[in-house]
């Protein structure tokens, strides 16, 4: 398991390496000139130039790559083109954010996902059940930004529960939590309770019901673990996209997290801020798929790491 | 924060800031500045003559890649005659060198504050000008504060509220949502399209405010059919400008008389191209130009779009066939400024505010021949000698009233050769809350807010 692991972690750095030439180059093909974004409209072909030869533009590609790596493997991401600050303090005032908003959303869903999964196919065919599956559906057809807007008419500018939007206390993660989460609960509801049924048929169910154990016994205990295996890569992948940063939400809510730091920094072709911000989510993305993975051995101890 | 020289009121009107009155030498190569007395910057440090120098010293080295280099670079040589007088020699004449004091970057910031955040990254520097208001701080993308400045040297305009906290908000439903339920007292700014949700509304209120965006559709001049003058007036007539204005603008605007807006220093009303499809029909006639097929480029904004789409169906009736391309802005920005052996440009819908509030940014940049792209904005690959020579008249005197004539003629010439179908100027609106007042959004898009106050 250990080998494993270590195994695991060292194949993040070619995965690394792929991504950052990968980004490096897919930045550069798009149309679109940097230093005219960062100088402005009314800037002069010389200010341009001098713009250029400052971010290292004027060089060939592969002296450009070379001399980003060699930075960054040193810890300097390069400044942003856009507010000139370096790029991991911009990302590290971002992250924290998005992490604390995952944190929420997720939560939300898995709570509200498992819930409405597991009644929804204990009570299968009943009413609930159909409710629970529309409203599931509809959770999972609502776009986030009419969601977002309609809770801040709702609570916020109606009710003044909540505050429309920002980063500060609890009250702040509430409303984009929930919207984030309720697309993530209604795809966590429906596997749960694809996955639950289709465990629920099976032959040592019937005996343990036969053998006369209650019914919450047989699905809590028996049932429900051996039905999570699905659940559990639905949630380590919906908790990967969240970690990528919910660009839609957080423009709505106006909080400030990594998504919208992201398109920002393409609408404004900041290459540096892109680079930096796109190996992180890479290197996040892999962990958790890591995790995900260690996690099914836990579930089910017939899943081996072996050599 | 900051204030410069001299500044811009809410009407973009030029005002003594800093300096209490100016002189310029008849050739429009040397300023001088005579400093207000007893200022001082957030950090407690005097301002004068030093402190400006030391200022411009700084922008005008290219060493220090400071964004507006290229507006100061004119800058030769500045010079302290005493503590309160200050010297600017420029490389050439330059008319129009007041407002360029005027701009945004022309605010004075305290010497001992920058020298001290010379070496830290600029996210360690703390903003230190002489402005009602002084810096707390600034977390990127989420929220900028500034409180009240004590010593202000002018308390009758100083600072009216303790604290103002400046959030970036990027979707214009949530500015709205925010303003209504009472998170934030002034918008920047509510798109026409939203202006009906805040009227009728006890709480919060329209703060509208005349623009110095004028939009426009160069057309290039370099290109069959639009070489040809009659075409060019045949479009500004075929287009109905007031049918676009009441419906994308919700009636926030007015028709353009000329290139530049009234609230631009040297602005003259020249005159409108009525809509009058049968004129626009006979021209083209004359021109023998019929059934053309061609491009309109345009930003991929909701309201652009929208334009776009109108002027096309309006193109339609003369028999233009026009097809919309709507890019992203970094995208789009890249196609307008290729070079002219490259660039693809047909007709561009556009618009643009000068910075400095003064015609020659407002002209010079758009339609003289020296800006053609790539090296600025002249999408309509304008070459008229004639306009050229009154651009260049402008700037090489600092006499209002000679400058004035030679920005008349200009504008008399572009109205009369239409290197653009003339569209509208149009009106800001920002959102405020009736608890206060005194907040709007200046003719340039930038919010403002110095005279804010609670009722």
């Amino acid at each position: 398991m250990f080998t494993y692991f270590v195994r695991r972690i060292l194949a993040l750095i070619p995965t690394l390496l792929g991504v950052s030439i990968a980004v490096f180059l897919l930045l550069r093909l798009v149309p679109g000139d940097p230093a005219r974004m960062a100088a402005g409209l009314d800037a002069t072909e010389a200010d341009l130039e001098f713009i250029r030869r400052d971010l290292g533009l004027d060089k060939s590609l592969p002296e450009q790559y070379l001399t980003w790596l060699n930075r960054a493997l040193h810890g300097d991401m390069g400044r942003s083109t856009r507010t000139r600050n370096p790029v991991t303090y911009e990302i590290g005032l971002r992250l924290p954010a998005t992490w604390q908003l995952t944190a929420v959303s997720i939560t939300v869903a898995v709570v509200i996902g498992l819930v409405t999964g597991i009644t929804a196919a204990t009570r299968r065919n009943s009413l609930l059940d159909y409710g629970s599956m529309v409203a599931a559906l509809l959770g999972i057809c609502t776009p986030s930004f009419w969601l977002g807007l309609m809770l801040m008419l709702i609570f916020a500018v109606q009710l003044h529960w909540f505050p429309t939007s920002g980063r500060g206390d609890w009250r702040h993660l509430v409303l984009p939590g929930f919207t984030l989460g309720a697309g993530a609960a209604a795809i966590i509801a429906r596997v749960t309770r694809s996955s639950l049924l289709e465990v629920l048929n099976q032959d040592y169910i019937r005996t343990a019901v036969a053998k006369g154990l209650h019914e919450r016994a047989v699905i809590y205990r028996h049932a429900l673990k051996n039905a999570l295996i699905p659940v559990v890569t639905v949630v380590g992948l919906e908790f990967g996209y969240l970690l990528a940063g919910a660009v839609i939400t957080e423009t709505v809510f106006a909080y400030p997290g990594v998504g919208r730091l992201l398109v920002d920094s393409i609408s404004y072709r900041d290459f540096p801020m892109v680079q930096g911000i796109l190996l992180i989510l890479a290197s996040q993305f892999v962990l958790i798929n890591l995790v995900v993975d260690l996690l099914y051995g836990w579930l089910d101890p017939r899943i081996h790491y072996g050599n | 924060m900051f204030e410069g020289l001299v500044g811009f009121n809410e009407k973009m009107e030029m005002q003594p800031m800093l300096a209490e009155r100016w002189e310029a030498s008849p050739d429009a190569t040397t300023f001088t500045f005579y400093l207000r007395k007893g200022v001082k910057f957030h950090d407690g440090t005097p301002f004068n003559a030093e402190a400006v120098k030391y200022n411009f010293d700084r922008v005008t080295n290219p060493d220090n890649k400071l964004k507006r280099y290229s507006l100061y670079r004119i800058i030769a040589k500045t010079e302290v005659v005493d503590e309160y007088t200050v010297k600017f020699t420029t490389s050439e004449p330059f008319g129009a060198m007041l407002a360029t004091f005027a701009h945004p970057a022309g605010g004075i910031v305290s010497p001992a504050a920058a020298k001290q955040g010379a070496d830290a990254p600029a996210f360690g520097k703390k903003p230190v000008g002489t402005g009602p208001y002084k810096f707390v701080e600034w977390v990127p993308g989420d929220h900028l504060t500034v409180e009240k400045f004590a010593d202000y040297w002018n308390p009758a305009q100083g600072a009216k509220v303790d604290r103002f906290i400046i959030k970036p908000v990027p979707e214009a439903g949530t500015r709205i949502n925010m303003l209504l339920a009472g998170d934030a007292h002034f918008i920047n700014t509510v798109p026409y399209a939203q202006v009906k949700q805040l009227q009728g509304n006890p709480n919060v209120a329209i703060a509208a405010n005349e623009a110095i965006y004028t939009f426009w559709v160069a057309m290039n001049t370099q290109k069959e059919p639009f070489k040809d003058k009659r075409v060019r007036q045949a479009l500004n007539y075929a287009i109905d400008k007031q049918a676009i204005i009441d419906s994308v603008l919700a009636g926030y605007g007015k028709l353009a008389d000329s290139p530049l807006a009234p609230r631009v220093w040297g602005y003259k009303s020249v005159k409108t191209y009525p809509y009058d499809l049968q004129k626009a029909k006979e021209l083209l006639a004359q021109a023998g130009v019929s059934n053309v097929k061609t491009t309109l480029w345009s930003s991929d904004s909701t309201e652009a779009k929208q334009v776009a789409v109108a002027l096309q169906g309006q193109l339609k009736e003369v028999g233009f066939d026009v097809e919309v391309m709507a890019m992203e802005a970094a995208t789009l920005s890249a196609e307008r400024f290729k070079k002219p052996e490259e660039n693809k440009s047909m007709m561009n819908y556009a618009g643009w505010s000068p910075s400095t509030g003064d015609a020659d940014w407002g002209l010079r940049p758009l339609l003289s021949k020296e800006s053609w792209p790539p090296t600025s904005f002249n999408l309509a690959f304008w070459d008229n000698p004639e306009f050229d020579a009154q651009i260049k008249a402008g700037l090489q005197t600092a006499d209002p009233e000679k400058r004035k004539a030679a920005y008349a003629k200009a504008q008399e010439i572009v109205m009369e050769e239409a290197p653009w179908i003339f569209l509208w100027v149009n009106t800001l609106l920002g959102g405020i809350s009736t608890k206060c007042d005194g907040m709007v959004i200046q003719p340039d898009g930038i919010a403002y807010l110095r005279t804010g106050y609670f009722k």
